[in-house]
């Protein structure tokens, strides 16, 4: 016959979910006996090297291909940023190197949040001779009172020896309550 | 400066943290002022939460020195954002080198905090207690009091119960902190074997009007926990009183349900016990308060002098249990086929790495069941997490074993076509005499001197002037000119005129021509410089291009075994990571599968008992 010892065990049982304690918002959590803690925590260790390795790895990847397909000497990049954003809720952007489409980036709400906040996007590499050329960027987005709106803005440039970086910078007139779009070339 | 730093680090902790939004809000941290482009390409990716590229750019940015505006700044941020992915170690690396005296005492707190928190969830109690002792007192007031909880429950993991009671009995203040302090003083003092005081304790919390759901939750632990406790010391009256207080629908109902039914068979009361137990007989299997109660139910019907009721109820029991039982055999097979591990990240987009991931829904399917609770725990969570990780690493590693061969192409294009411009550059460079166009030019520097100095004027003027004059000179030398005759005497005066207006024409432009030809040599000469100059360039390019090629292709063609390498210790470590996982979910369900097992011997040994007693009294009365 079935006995009280039921009772007991489970009682015991327990007893021991009961070992483990909680912190405020988090969910209970059963007890880790020191040897999985420590199994843990040398997996963990050693998941952490590897994380170190693959990143250093991508860095290095990722100069690689840099360096492979926009040599320093010819390399130029365009890069987007955004100053508040208030007059403008920016969609997409076109980029026109000497008359050749090069570029027509549309752009996802997650990455206009991003914009918004400071970040500057690098929308385009490309690789041209030293000498003058003609950058033409196509703003198009929603102006003041939901209108939809696009713009552009030209700008002549010398590339030099060396890497060269532009930057396209839609920032808010206040007086005009208008966009304004300033394209500027960093040393 | 100093104001810099801080607000990198308190933008860091507002993405890493749990702080609450509000909490986040209330972070008034200046803009970051972008000074180089790079950087605010890093922030880009920083503010879109997708950590791994960012942290990516971050390193190849400082590698290429092209965050020399940012400098500290952009440490703090890779600091922040290898918290963020999870790479705790080398964050504290960062910070332990870079926060001593250069933040602001708040930030550095809530920094320590978080790493204290991280680690503690990780099982690192030592790193966690190291990285409390390195709070100062300029926490905000939640998170003081979630860091004393955190350093309680650090004492009470490793075993120092003395030290968690006293920093938990002199806890201040009545917010919900209060209550979990005092569940953790219970638990602490009963680990510490004071069960009277643990108790007290107990039914302090189990008393308390609740706010929230957590709160609830409580106390209806500490009622189901002081309820048990009471039964064991033989005191059922009074835990059927605590074990009442649970509620009816919760994660704690069915245990207390069962408890109240053994505290009324305690006082022989077995009628009344019945009640609970068969509500349980509704509820899912899978608890062990529902599978004691299918033995519990039989125990009390034969108490109760219903032997054959309580039979029947045995064999269904036994059925229930086999059925179980194999059901977590089948599931205990998939779980070491593995097959469940790769329906974990199935629908994992894999776009993003965050520390604070978690997996909330298990994969659909009848082995579903028998994990969920396995969600709940850090352990879980944590090798999970550590797999999905892995995961996006052996990915990513595959994607760059891709284009490796891209790479060695695009190299070997390169290579071709420099191969090919060569010899027509060696060409043009051989038949290009620009030494002999400078000395050229530098004679055609002596020659304008010399007109300048002997006023030549004539040196200056254009061909078709030097032909005029030539004809002019010709004409005068004319024989028929000589005649002493009015019309000769007319043709020589015009003669005369001519060359009088043509000399001073070459006269009066003799300044301006000798200008504009010192400025073409000039510009000759400008532009002979910058030849001289391409020219040294093409040489050094010449020159160094094999040699940069030689290292692309070391580059490139080391990628190969590096990857690979890489790729077998990831595949490696995931491997040992799902063995780890594996093990926790198959140990489970073994201590489940052990427990039916136990449930059916005493089942069985129960019927048995009902049978020989049924057999014994018809024997007895034939």
């Amino acid at each position: 016959m079935v006995t009280k010892r039921f009772l007991i065990s489970f009682a015991a049982s327990l007893v021991l979910a009961f070992g483990a304690t909680t912190i405020a918002q988090e969910q209970a959590s059963t007890d880790v006996d020191a040897d999985s803690r420590e199994k843990f925590r040398s997996l963990d260790e050693n998941v952490q090297d590897l994380k170190k390795e693959v990143l250093d790895l991508n860095r290095d990847l990722f100069l690689l291909e840099e360096e492979l397909l926009f040599p320093a000497n010819s390399q130029v990049a365009f890069f987007i940023s955004m100053d508040v954003g208030e007059y403008f809720e920016l969609d997409s952007v076109s980029l026109k190197i000497d008359g050749k489409e090069v570029s027509n980036y549309l752009y996802t709400e997650r990455e206009v949040g991003a914009l918004v906040r400071g970040g500057v996007h690098r929308l385009h590499m490309a690789n041209l001779k030293t000498g003058d050329h003609e950058l033409v960027a196509v703003f198009t987005g929603g102006g003041p009172h939901s209108r939809d709106y696009r713009r552009g803005a030209t700008l002549m440039f010398n590339k030099g020896i060396g890497a060269k970086y532009l930057e396209l910078e839609i920032t808010d007139r206040v007086k005009k309550q208008q966009p304004e779009f300033v394209i500027k070339e960093w040393e | 400066m100093a104001n810099c730093r801080s607000t990198v680090v308190a933008l860091c902790l507002i993405f890493v943290a749990s702080v609450q939004p509000a909490q986040a809000a209330a972070d008034n941290s200046d803009p970051i002022v972008v000074k180089d482009p790079h950087f605010g390409e890093v922030l880009f990716y920083f503010y879109q939460n997708d950590y791994f590229p960012a942290i990516v750019r971050l390193l190849a940015a400082q590698e290429q020195s092209q965050l020399s505006q940012h400098t500290e700044q952009a440490e703090l941020l890779l600091g922040g954002m290898y918290l963020s992915y999870g790479h705790h170690l080398e964050a504290a690396d960062i910070f332990e080198r870079l926060l001593a005296d250069k933040v602001a005492p708040e930030i550095r707190d809530r920094t320590w905090f978080f790493l204290a928190k991280i680690w503690k969830q990780r099982g690192y109690l030592d790193k966690s207690q190291q990285a409390l002792a390195n709070l100062s007192d300029a926490l905000p007031e939640n998170l003081r009091r979630e860091a004393q909880m955190l350093q309680a429950q650090i004492y009470i993991d490793s075993a120092q119960y003395d030290r968690a009671i006293a920093m938990l009995r002199d806890w201040e203040g009545k917010t919900e902190w209060a209550s979990y302090a005092k569940f953790n003083l219970g638990v602490a003092l009963a680990r510490n074997g004071q069960l009277d005081a643990a108790s007290e304790i107990l039914d302090e919390l189990g008393g308390i009007d609740p706010f929230n759901d957590e709160l609830t939750s409580l106390r209806d632990r500490a009622n189901l926990a002081l309820g048990y406790s009471l039964l064991q010391d033989g005191k059922p009256l009074p835990a059927k009183r605590v074990l009442q207080r649970v509620r009816l629908e919760g994660p704690f109902s069915n245990k207390a349900l069962l408890g109240v039914g053994w505290a009324d068979a305690e006082v022989e009361n077995f009628s009344r016990a019945l009640v609970p137990w068969m509500e349980l007989r509704s509820r899912d299997l899978l608890d062990s308060a529902v599978q004691e109660s299918m033995l519990a139910i039989p125990y009390a019907l034969a108490k109760l002098d219903s032997v054959s009721q309580a039979a029947d109820h045995y064999v269904d029991a036994i059925e229930a249990f086999y059925e179980e039982s194999n059901r977590i055999d089948r599931t205990i097979g998939f779980i070491e086929s593995g097959e469940i591990f790769n329906q974990f990240l199935v629908d994992d987009p894999l776009d993003s790495t965050g520390w604070y991931w978690r997996l909330e829904d298990l994969p659909q399917g009848p082995e579903a069941r028998y994990l969920y609770h396995l969600l709940a725990t850090d352990e879980f969570q944590e090798g999970l997490k550590n797999y999905r990780d892995l995961n996006y690493l052996s990915k990513n590693l595959q994607d760059w074993r891709q284009n490796v061969d891209v790479f060695a192409n695009m190299l070997e294009t390169r290579i071709e076509a420099y191969a090919e411009r060569l010899p027509r550059v060696e060409d043009a460079l051989s038949r290009a005499d620009v030494d002999g166009m400078v000395d050229r030019k530098l004679e055609l520097d002596s020659l304008l001197n010399e007109i300048e100095r002997s006023n030549d004027w004539l040196a200056l003027a254009s061909e078709s002037e030097i032909e005029m004059w030539g004809e002019i000179s010709g004409l005068e030398n004319t024989p028929a000119l000589i005649a002493d005759i009015p019309e000769a005497a007319e043709v020589r005066d015009k003669i005369s005129l001519l060359k009088g207006v043509l000399q001073w024409q070459l006269e009066a432009d003799f300044n301006d021509r000798l200008w504009r030809l010192r400025r073409s040599v000039r510009q000759t000469g400008e532009a002979l410089v910058d030849t001289q100059r391409l020219r040294r360039q093409i040489d050094d390019t010449m020159r160094s291009e094999p040699l940069r090629f030689e290292n692309l292709s070391d580059r490139v063609y080391g990628l190969e075994p590096r990857i690979d390498g890489m790729q077998l210790r990831v595949a490696g470590a995931m491997a040992e990571q799902r063995e780890f996982l594996q093990s926790i979910a198959v140990g489970e369900l073994r201590a489940q599968k052990q427990r039916l097992d136990i449930y059916t011997v005493q089942a069985r040994f129960a019927l048995a008992a009902i049978y020989d007693l049924a057999a014994t009294e018809a024997e007895v009365s034939p």
